[in-house]
């Protein structure tokens, strides 16, 4: 078993590759490794209540009942959220600090900055 | 009597993450017909699923956009 | 040594020509060398020095549902799969490196 990390950190409206990030990470746990999400910089926006559909997106909503169903860790950086004065979150994410991002990404045997 | 899954509407990998759930409350040996209208599933959904060491019984195509895939459990 | 790559970027991106250049270079070396395309990524089986590395002996596998919103023809040699063959690479090879 692998420890797979992918690491989100783009602004979400204007593109597709959050949303491909996570559908990724929902592939990645078929062969039973272990998979973690990463929220960094402008990807913790994509970890937050937002309305997309009020500019024709779809919402991730399934892509993160799925994740949280197969029980992947959704991890989202702290330092980055105070930047940006971010605090709602969404119900199935953590917070955590820098350090423990450190820590994720060092010991994961791939990681996948999407 | 084969368990049945309706997957009209889902996508990679949600297709085959669905149906992998469904065979995990099965026992071995018993048969789920799932369906499908998502084409690319219906190619690799059956191979995964062989991969996996299951047995494919049959792909039916039911319409332009709907297929139905036959497994038994390993 | 087996050695996965995944890409993500389409073929204007300087990825690709990355890409090309550390497949020949490991498959000239004999390492097993196994490309994922998804998202835009999908692309780059439209470019023929990309699918030159099929010749070299380098496994690619695409997401076909990206390919299929892309409405992009199908190529001889490339494995039009899923999710789960990224996942299969993930899990098989030494080294993995993603372009993105």
């Amino acid at each position: 078993m692998k420890k797979i990390t992918v690491i989100v950190r783009n602004l979400p409206m204007n593109t597709r590759r959050n949303a491909e990030a996570l559908r990724m990470s929902v592939g990645l746990t078929l062969r039973e490794d272990k998979v973690t999400v990463i929220f960094l910089d402008d990807g913790v926006y994509s970890a937050t209540q937002t309305k997309p559909e009020l500019i024709n997106l779809k919402p991730l909503t399934k892509e993160f009942e799925v994740l949280s169903m197969l029980k992947c860790t959704l991890l989202v950086d702290r330092l980055s959220m105070e930047k940006r004065g971010i605090s709602n979150l969404l119900g199935n994410v953590m917070p955590v600090q820098r350090d423990e991002i450190v820590k994720t990404i060092t010991e994961s045997d791939i990681v996948i900055p999407f | 009597m084969a368990v049945e899954l309706d997957l009209k509407g889902e996508v990679c990998p949600y297709t085959f993450v669905k149906t992998k759930l469904k065979l995990e409350e099965l026992e071995s040996g018993e048969e789920l017909c799932v369906t499908f209208d998502h084409a690319p599933a219906v190619e690799n959904v059956p191979r995964s699923l062989k991969n996996e060491g299951h047995k494919i019984m049959g792909i039916e195509q039911k319409g332009e956009h709907l297929w139905i895939v036959r497994i038994r459990k390993a | 040594m087996k050695l996965g790559i995944l890409l993500t970027t389409s073929p204007e991106n300087e990825n690709t020509s990355t890409v090309i250049s550390i497949s020949s270079a490991a498959r000239e070396q004999g390492h097993d060398v196994s490309i994922f395309l998804m998202y835009d990524g999908v692309y780059n089986i439209q470019k023929k020095e990309f699918t030159d590395l099929i010749e070299k002996g380098v496994n690619i596998a695409v997401c076909a549902f990206n390919v299929e919103q892309r409405n992009i023809a199908r190529v001889d040699g490339i494995l039009f799969g899923s999710q789960y063959d990224h996942a299969c690479i993930a899990g098989e090879v030494d080294r993995f490196i993603s372009f993105g």
